[in-house]
């Protein structure tokens, strides 16, 4: 008896535990409380526009012809609660989704009834199973309304849309930016130019890669840590790791010219400001002796640009010029079409040499 | 514990963000203010103000702006200033003043000048530019200039391709001059791909080139990339450190993006990198728990590791984003960060931050928050953070 009640007991326990996650998890069967359109409309035989009324006539600038408590109560003569009906019966999200697109759609039910001619079912395809999904799709849209020939043809979504910049919201059906986006958008922003502004002003792109002041989004957004951006969390404590890893990132949008000294100088990782040198023992050797600078130069030389640009050039003149004594730092096989003695940076460490 | 970093303990944190928008839908004027206050960080500014707006005056005008004020030196600048003249149908755009350009494969320009775009109905097009490249507080040189320009084609209506040109010089120098090509194709709609690769002809050679492909199955989107860089192209053939050489590093590696429940995410990746012969595999998984059907709400762990380059080292993150009422949203980020090869500067650099946004009043938003690290350079450091914003319109 004992060990049944424990069993029992384990039972409900991983029950819960399942009920749990999948509520956690978003997982419900479908239509868990959509509103009954398909009993009202096959068995009860209420015509849409009985309860969504004046819904024919509705342009884009009409309210959004939901029916409220008084509208229900004229058919469900004694309710059994006595609070507003859409407390407990249809999906707020729905009723969300319907007052988005009256936001931000240029869509008239008056201008489409006269071609369907009251059959509503035609885009609410989710009418006829009771399914939450009552709001039609663009998918839905599309079936009708070439939006490949719309877009092909004015480089612009304004025919459907109000504003999409000032929409903000992420697409969900179509172009939707999934996987590793924040690496693949610029592979696939090289050959869309249009269709990235449809959406997205110049100031979007200015704030990351602007020269001004880059990496906007992250200083200003620090209160939202799921949004995606390359700087997030620690990243001043790992910057180094990140540059020496992927060679040439970070010039993508920070100045060869002085920013990584710039910012080293106002925190005392600088020789100049008499603070400890960037650089490990063994940086730089004389015959015999560990000379780890030249392979890192060679590996990723933007690094060396961002702090010694400009008169730090020198330093490396000093040795690398022709007939110095540190050698020739051009790699194997390393041509220009610039003149040695004439054109700089060459003439640096070739001007006077044969 | 050794010191404690807190430069300015009581500086004004202070943020404040003014939106003010058009409320019709005819004329979506915009107008932001953004200022946003740290007690510390070593790039940033103690306060910043940013000034953005839109105007979409008519059919075939439109303009937007975007300056920021106040760093640790007071200094100011703009990021875009930028009016749009365009066919009603967009055969034909010009766009004027500070923008960013990104001209097919070439890298972006941060440029002060003119942007001329024609279509044909044939589906090719023409884009030209020319300027002068931005500096930090308008700090130009003489003949500092850029121009350049693309020719693209559309094949049919899943398929562009393009052939781009950038000059760009720095005091009459020659610092750029690359030649590119750009591809992009979606000939199904569970399938698409694109590609590019820039090519310098200063000192000849590849300077940036990648390929991505993408498909979608349900639920799941895996991706296979490739791409090849080389700093050395990179940086102004006018630096000394252009004539190093070319060392490019390849990168092969996939992505994929699984909706494993309605609710639930996964991003594994993993890359092959090969950095001067240097090879090794980067690899990350991400997981990311909706915690209402908008995902209003979400939890996220992260895992990395960097096996590749000279620093290697391991990671995790956890973030949360829970509104805990209608008004009132709390949020919080940690990390950790474990290099494999300490060298003094730690064996275990964490990082923690904790926010608050707050509603008080409809156009209103207050957010604050405390970040605490032990970083290389400092044992612990801690650091404010706030932003009082107003906003005014749909939004």
């Amino acid at each position: 008896m004992g060990g049944a009640m424990k069993r029992l007991t384990l039972l409900l326990l991983l029950s819960l535990l399942l009920v749990a996650c999948a509520q956690i998890l978003g997982i419900r069967p479908h239509d868990s409380k959509p509103f009954p359109h398909h009993i009202h409309v096959a068995k009860g035989g209420v015509t849409c526009t009985q309860c969504h009324v004046g819904i024919m006539n509705a342009t884009d600038a009409d309210p959004n012809h939901l029916p409220d408590t008084a509208k229900c109560v004229s058919c469900h003569a004694k309710p059994h609660d006595a609070r507003d009906c859409k407390e407990c019966h249809g999906l707020e999200y729905v009723r969300e989704g319907v007052q988005s697109d009256l936001d931000h759609l240029k869509f008239s039910h008056a201008t489409h009834d006269k071609r369907l001619k009251g059959n509503c079912a035609y885009c609410h395809r989710g009418v006829t199973d009771d399914s939450d999904h009552v709001r039609p799709p663009m998918a839905i849209c599309l079936s009708c309304h070439e939006h490949q020939d719309d877009f092909a043809e004015a480089r612009t979504c304004d025919r459907c849309h109000k504003d999409l910049r000032g929409e903000e919201v992420r697409p969900e059906s179509h172009l939707a930016h999934d996987g590793d986006w924040l690496r693949e958008h610029g592979n696939r922003a090289f050959s869309s130019k249009e269709l990235c502004s449809t959406c997205h002003a110049d100031k979007f792109c200015a704030s990351c890669h602007g020269r001004t002041v880059p990496a906007l989004p992250e200083r200003m957004a620090f209160d939202d840590p799921l949004r995606a951006g390359v700087h997030r969390a620690g990243f001043e404590s790992r910057h180094s790791l990140e540059a020496r890893t992927q060679p040439g990132l970070c010039t993508t949008c920070h100045n060869t010219g002085g920013f990584c000294e710039k910012c080293h100088a106002r925190n005392g990782v600088d020789v100049g400001s008499g603070g400890p040198s960037p650089h490990p023992q063994g940086w730089l050797g004389t015959r015999g002796e560990r000379n780890d600078h030249g392979a890192a130069a060679w590996r990723d030389p933007s690094v060396c640009a961002s702090c010694h640009t400009g008169a730090g050039e020198q330093l490396c003149v000093s040795c690398h010029r022709v007939g110095g004594t540190g050698g020739n730092p051009h790699r194997p096989g390393w041509t220009s079409k610039l003149r040695p003695t004439i054109d700089q940076p060459c003439r640096s460490c070739h001007e006077g040499a044969p | 514990m050794r010191r404690v970093v807190l430069r300015r303990a009581l500086a004004p944190a202070l943020a404040m963000l003014w939106a003010v928008e058009g409320v019709a839908a005819a004329d979506p004027y915009r107008l932001r203010v953004d200022s946003v206050g740290y007690t510390q960080s070593p790039q940033s500014p103690v306060g910043l103000i940013v000034l953005q707006g839109d105007d979409k005056a008519s059919p075939w005008v439109d303009a937007e702006a975007l300056a920021w004020a106040g760093n640790t030196n007071g200094n100011a600048d703009v990021l875009t200033a930028l009016v749009r003249l365009h066919d009603p149908r967009n055969y034909g755009e010009l766009r004027l003043g500070r923008q960013i350009l990104a001209v097919g494969s070439m890298r972006p320009v941060h440029l002060d000048g003119a942007d001329a775009r024609l279509r044909a109905p044939t589906g090719t097009s023409i884009e030209a530019f020319g300027g002068v490249p931005v500096q930090p507080q308008f700090g130009y040189k003489p003949w500092d200039w850029a121009t350049g320009g693309r020719l693209g084609q559309s094949v049919g209506r899943f398929t562009t391709v393009g052939l781009s040109y950038l000059q760009q010089r720095s005091d009459g120098r020659l610092a750029y001059e690359d030649a590119g090509f750009d591809f992009a194709s979606a000939p199904v709609p569970w399938f698409d791909l694109a590609a590019h690769g820039a090519y310098d002809l200063i000192d000849p050679g590849l300077a940036e080139a990648g390929v991505s492909v993408a498909g979608r199955f349900g639920d799941v989107r895996p991706e296979v990339y490739a791409t090849q860089r080389s700093p050395s192209r990179l940086i102004p053939a006018t630096s000394l450190f252009s004539a190093l050489g070319d060392t490019p590093a390849q990168v092969v590696g996939t992505a994929v993006k699984w909706r494993m429940f309605p609710r639930l995410d996964v991003l594994p990746t993993l890359a092959a990198r090969d950095t001067a012969g240097d090879v090794g595999l980067d690899g990350t998984l991400k997981v990311t728990l909706r915690l209402d059907d908008r995902g209003d709400g979400a939890l996220s762990i992260e895992g990395r590791r960097q096996g590749s380059g000279p620093d290697l080292w391991s990671g995790v993150r956890a973030a949360a984003r829970v509104p805990l009422s209608a008004r009132v949203r709390w949020s919080t980020e940690l990390e950790l960060v474990a290099p494999d090869d300490p060298r003094g500067r730690g064996s275990l650099w964490p990082w923690g931050l904790v926010a608050l946004r707050w509603i008080p009043v409809e156009h209103w938003e207050v957010a604050g928050a405390v970040e605490a690290a032990s970083t290389p350079t400092a044992n612990r450091e801690v650091n404010a953070l706030a932003r009082l914003s107003w906003a005014w319109g749909a939004r």
